[in-house]
């Protein structure tokens, strides 16, 4: 048993790039000894910027191929390719005999027991496996043939306390480690895993990257517990910061308290984006002048603490020189600034856009009773932010400094809010708003967006989508579903196609209009897959109403969903495949053609008569809901229909032999079916 | 080698030696010493002697101190951070040397930064510049969270792949003496020790170039210009001379950035111009690489 171990010693590798380097390796060499029936009993990756480590231990040193009989040629093969066949194997031809088989006669051989050695599988695999190496971004250096993400220093090469010895490009292993990253001067030989992990500790290096994660995670919560302050953790973050550090350091840093004034989304992306920092909040949640810092050094002269206060504070100085310009240029005055700005190719300027809003606007505040004016003040303003040299800056932050400047200008706390939020949801787990004003300023954005882009034909293809439009979809689909609000979006992609004719710009309006809708009702289907539903439940609900009607789609989907294989959904299930498959099989057979109307003057009995009750008094419930029907009841009254149902099926033959009574009867149940459909189309769930 | 001396502090050091001293030591290094180039360029890395010498098989060493020009920069001398002029000192090496990382640590040390004291942290950051169709992987060095320099291995320039590949470092001379000095303000940068400030050297020309990027320059005669400088690199290409070309080519892309400065290029726009001088970027550089033959 024997431990292998590789170190690749670059020039510093991109913190995300580490994870999926390291999971190569592992995986790449675990299934190298898998395949060559090599075990092994422990395997372990780690990196640090410089530093990219694999390690086995419990390695067999050799394998023993067993004795095998192999396959060669057809006999019927020329002399030629036969000696061919010969050479390749080094095999003579008194090694080979004959041997039927059922696809002919072929030659065979007997291969003997083999030793061989695992040191000389991984001379031979390692540079292999090197070369297959996924970088996500590669690059060239020098003179050098060699790609790799960073220039490639050294490797280090070690099985059963031997160098494995290889060349891989203009490099050969080696059994020694760099020791200063810095200089790359110092070297330290090293025999074994354990030789090389003291000379790692040595230096004060942590490379083992879960480890160091931990020790950068208790040592904020520490220094932010002793100072009263809290530290919501942003794992990308952590992440990104254990992959940039090999000796972490963590210090706590503050910067004056009057940046505090700026908006807190500057002060975050600031910290965090920029400077890779992590921000802290009070008691009350309130962000505070203090943040931490994780520093790959000692700062034995305070240097460090220094320098990293210094450069916040130059970024803050300079946003909030352009906080205070900005928060004060008079939003309406700006407005006339949009025109110089191209929103897109064919669909004009930043002002065409907030023209259309505008209307769009109005008309989506019918719908949602509230201010026309109000919206249209927010239609108007939202897109000014584009102009200042804050978004300039941070452009994610678009939106938000809008709602700022509306805040600080004096505008009502709902359009400002409505500004602020406007860019959201921006995903699918993205928070959503609430406020109405805001669902209606986020609606009228993205549909224009989508008309626009529908308009000029530039739709997504199926793996790319560079104007987001799946996204701005989705935003409509849950903008409408998680407020639960019912909005005629046929109508509103018809009335912004007419805003953008106003506006000049010629589209093929059924065609935009259409294709739109059907992108819209693919974006929900896949948005309900999301949420679990059944495809046939979601096909049968899709089937019953359109695109105006969203979210009762979504919500009589959801519904039946959820007792779909409860009792009380088999039992509706149940109820309805009955009187269908009776149904299908008779009118094709008869060719008949029902109206939808029974005669109580022909029943028979009372069970017909039961069952033309509880139609009537289905229909009626259906007929007299309103738009707060509550599926749930809708449901539970659909099942109380089986028994009737059921008890009619157990105690009568549709098939009378007089036609006008069988009629009759089919005419019920096709009663009774479509009564049912008016929940959603239960012909299209399959029946289990 | 590694200074044996303890420091104290960060070693002051006034602006000019800031420069002479990276010149000095690369000069030790084997570089060629240039003077700015004579032309208003936006990046050291603009100079022909990293764009067009970068191309090619010829091995070159140089290091020149850049005025860089960034019209959109300029904040009339009022922000402590932000110029729309400043200078850049620019290594190129072809081919990038093994031991390149340990030539720029030592040259930090020249100029008063012990990286033994300080967080130097190499931190990821691709380069590319549309204009100049160029592309290269590298870092953005910090020092205790500040970036002082960015350091590329060229992959792409003007479209062609470098091969052998050079190395760029890009030191930003106002941000690393502001880091030397412990200056809040680059106007209060001292330049000589005898007295002399930044504020004396520049702020004056700050606040009237600002005046001219932002609102006084004269952007119907910019628009002609442009044109008139493209057909002019266009109508050299043709005549095989790639210097004089690859100067239109600078002339060309300054106006350019005066004119997004001045807000009057629309983001469409934008990327038509941009495309127009990467061409005729690319254009120079076939005929310099044909000619260095």
């Amino acid at each position: 048993m024997s431990e292998f171990f590789l170190e690749l010693f670059t020039e510093e590798v991109p913190a995300k790039l580490q994870s999926g380097a390291r999971n190569f390796l592992l995986t790449n060499f675990e299934k190298l000894f898998h395949e060559k029936s090599v075990i092994f009993k422990k395997s372990l990756t780690y990196s640090v910027p410089n530093r990219l480590l694999i390690y086995f231990d419990g390695v067999n040193k050799q394998i023993i191929e067993k004795k095998e009989e192999k396959k060669g040629p057809s006999i019927l093969v020329q002399k030629q390719a036969l000696d061919g066949f010969l050479k390749s194997n080094k095999l003579l031809e008194k090694d080979i005999f004959k041997k039927k088989t059922d696809k002919g006669e072929f030659y065979f051989y007997i291969k003997p027991e083999k030793k061989i050695e695992t040191l000389n599988i991984l001379k031979d695999s390692i540079p292999k496996i090197l070369d297959r190496i996924d970088w996500k971004k590669s690059m060239r250096w020098g003179n050098n043939s060699l790609i790799w993400a960073r220039p490639l220093k050294s490797i280090l090469a070690i099985f059963d306390n031997k160098i494995v010895d290889f060349n891989y490009h203009h490099l050969s292993s080696t059994n020694y480690t760099y020791l200063d990253k810095e200089f790359e001067e110092k070297t330290k030989k090293v025999r074994s895993y354990k030789d090389y992990r003291d000379s790692i500790k040595k230096l004060d290096i942590i490379i083992d990257q879960n480890e160091r994660k931990d020790f950068i995670k208790k040592e904020i919560d520490k220094i932010s517990k002793k100072n009263n302050l809290k530290v919501e953790i942003n794992h990308f973050l952590l992440e990104e910061v254990t992959n940039l550090v090999e000796q972490p350091n963590i210090l706590l840093c503050k910067f004056d308290k009057k940046f505090l004034q700026i908006p807190r989304e500057i002060l975050i992306i600031t910290m965090q984006n920029h400077q890779k920092y992590f921000h802290t909040l009070d008691n009350k949640g309130n962000i505070t002048n203090q943040f931490i810092v994780v520093a790959n050094n000692k700062d034995l002269k305070g240097f460090i603490r220094l320098g990293n206060e210094r450069v916040v504070e130059a970024r803050l100085r300079d946003a909030e020189f352009f906080w205070n310009k900005n928060k004060n240029q008079n939003l309406l005055k700006q407005i006339s600034k949009l025109k110089t700005m191209n929103y897109f190719k064919g669909l004009g300027s930043y002002y065409d856009k907030m023209q259309r809003m505008r209307k769009l606007g109005g008309f989506i505040s019918d719908h949602l009773l509230i201010s026309k004016e109000k919206i249209e003040i927010a239609c108007s303003i939202c897109k000014v932010d584009l102009v200042s040299d804050l978004v300039g800056e941070f452009p994610e932050l678009q939106g938000i400094m809008g709602g700022y400047f509306a805040e600080e200008q004096g505008f009502e706390k709902d359009v400002s809010l409505s500004i602020k939020e406007h860019y959201l949801p921006n995903s699918l787990e993205s928070k959503i708003p609430k406020k109405y004003f805001s669902v209606g300023l986020s609606l009228t954005d993205k549909l224009d967006t989508l008309v626009g882009f529908f308009g000029i034909n530039l739709k997504p293809s199926s793996s790319k989508d560079p104007f987001a439009l799946r996204r701005a979809a989705i935003g409509i689909i849950r903008l409408i579903v998680e407020n639960n609000i019912d909005l005629k979006i046929k109508d509103l992609i018809n009335y912004s196609l007419v805003l953008y004719q106003e506006n000049n710009f010629v589209f093929e309006n059924k065609v935009t209009q259409k294709d739109l809708e059907n992108f819209i009702l693919e974006r929900l289907k896949y948005y309900m897959k999301e949420k679990n539903i059944r495809s046939d439940v979601i096909n049968a609900s899709l089937y019953t109403f359109g695109i105006n009607h969203i979210n009762k789609i979504y919500r009589k989907s959801l519904a039946f969903n959820k007792i779909i294989n409860k009792e009380s959904g088999l039992d509706i299930i149940a109820s309805y495949k009955r009187a269908l498959n009776i149904l299908e099989s008779e009118v094709q057979k008869n060719n008949l053609e029902l109206s939808e109307i029974a005669d109580p003057g022909l029943f028979k009995n009372e069970f017909e008569k039961k069952l033309y009750k509880k139609i009537k008094e289905l229909k009626k419930y259906f007929v007299n809901i309103n738009n707060d029907e509550n599926y749930e009841i809708t449901l539970d009254n659909l099942r109380s229909a089986k028994p009737v149902i059921f008890e009619f099926f157990d105690n009568i033959i549709v098939n009378d032999e007089n036609n006008a009574i069988r009629k009759n009867r089919l005419e019920l149940l096709q009663m009774f079916c479509k009564t049912f459909d008016n929940y959603i189309n239960f012909s299209k769930i399959e029946s289990v | 080698m590694v200074s044996k001396k303890k420091k104290t502090k960060p070693k002051y050091q006034n602006f000019q030696d800031t420069i002479l001293n990276l010149q000095k030591y690369w000069s030790k290094q084997g570089c060629v010493i240039l003077q700015p180039y004579d032309m208003e360029v936006g990046a050291g890395t603009f100079h022909p002697a990293t764009t067009l010498r970068s191309l090619g098989p010829k091995h070159w060493r140089a290091a020149y101190v850049q005025p860089s020009r960034r019209p959109t920069d300029g904040r009339y001398g009022d922000n402590p951070n932000r110029l729309q002029h400043y200078y850049q000192f620019q290594v190129i090496i072809k081919p990038s040397p093994k031991n390149i990382k340990k030539l720029y640590l030592n040259s930090l040390n020249t100029i008063g930064i012990n990286y033994k004291d300080h967080d130097i942290r190499f931190v990821e950051d691709d380069w590319e510049s549309p204009t100049l169709g160029a592309a290269g992987l590298g870092w953005e060095v910090w020092c205790d969270g500040m970036e002082i320099t960015q350091f590329t291995y060229f992959q792409q320039m003007a479209g062609f792949e470098c091969k052998p590949v050079s190395v760029e470092l890009t030191y930003g001379i106002e941000r690393i003496c502001m880091f030397t000095q412990q200056k809040k303000n680059v106007y209060d940068l001292d330049w000589n020790s005898q007295g002399v400030k930044y504020r004396e050297v520049f702020h004056q020309a700050e606040k009237e170039f600002s005046s001219y990027n932002f609102e006084l320059a004269n952007t119907d005669n910019l628009f002609k210009i442009f044109e008139m400088t493209e057909q002019e690199a266009n109508n050299l290409i043709s005549k095989n001379v790639s210097l004089p070309a690859y100067d239109q080519c600078l002339k060309a892309s300054h106006i350019f950035n005066i004119l997004d400065a001045r807000g009057v290029i629309s983001v469409a726009q934008r990327a038509e111009y941009i495309g127009r001088i990467r061409d005729i970027t690319k254009g120079v550089a076939e005929i310099w690489i044909k000619n260095q033959k």
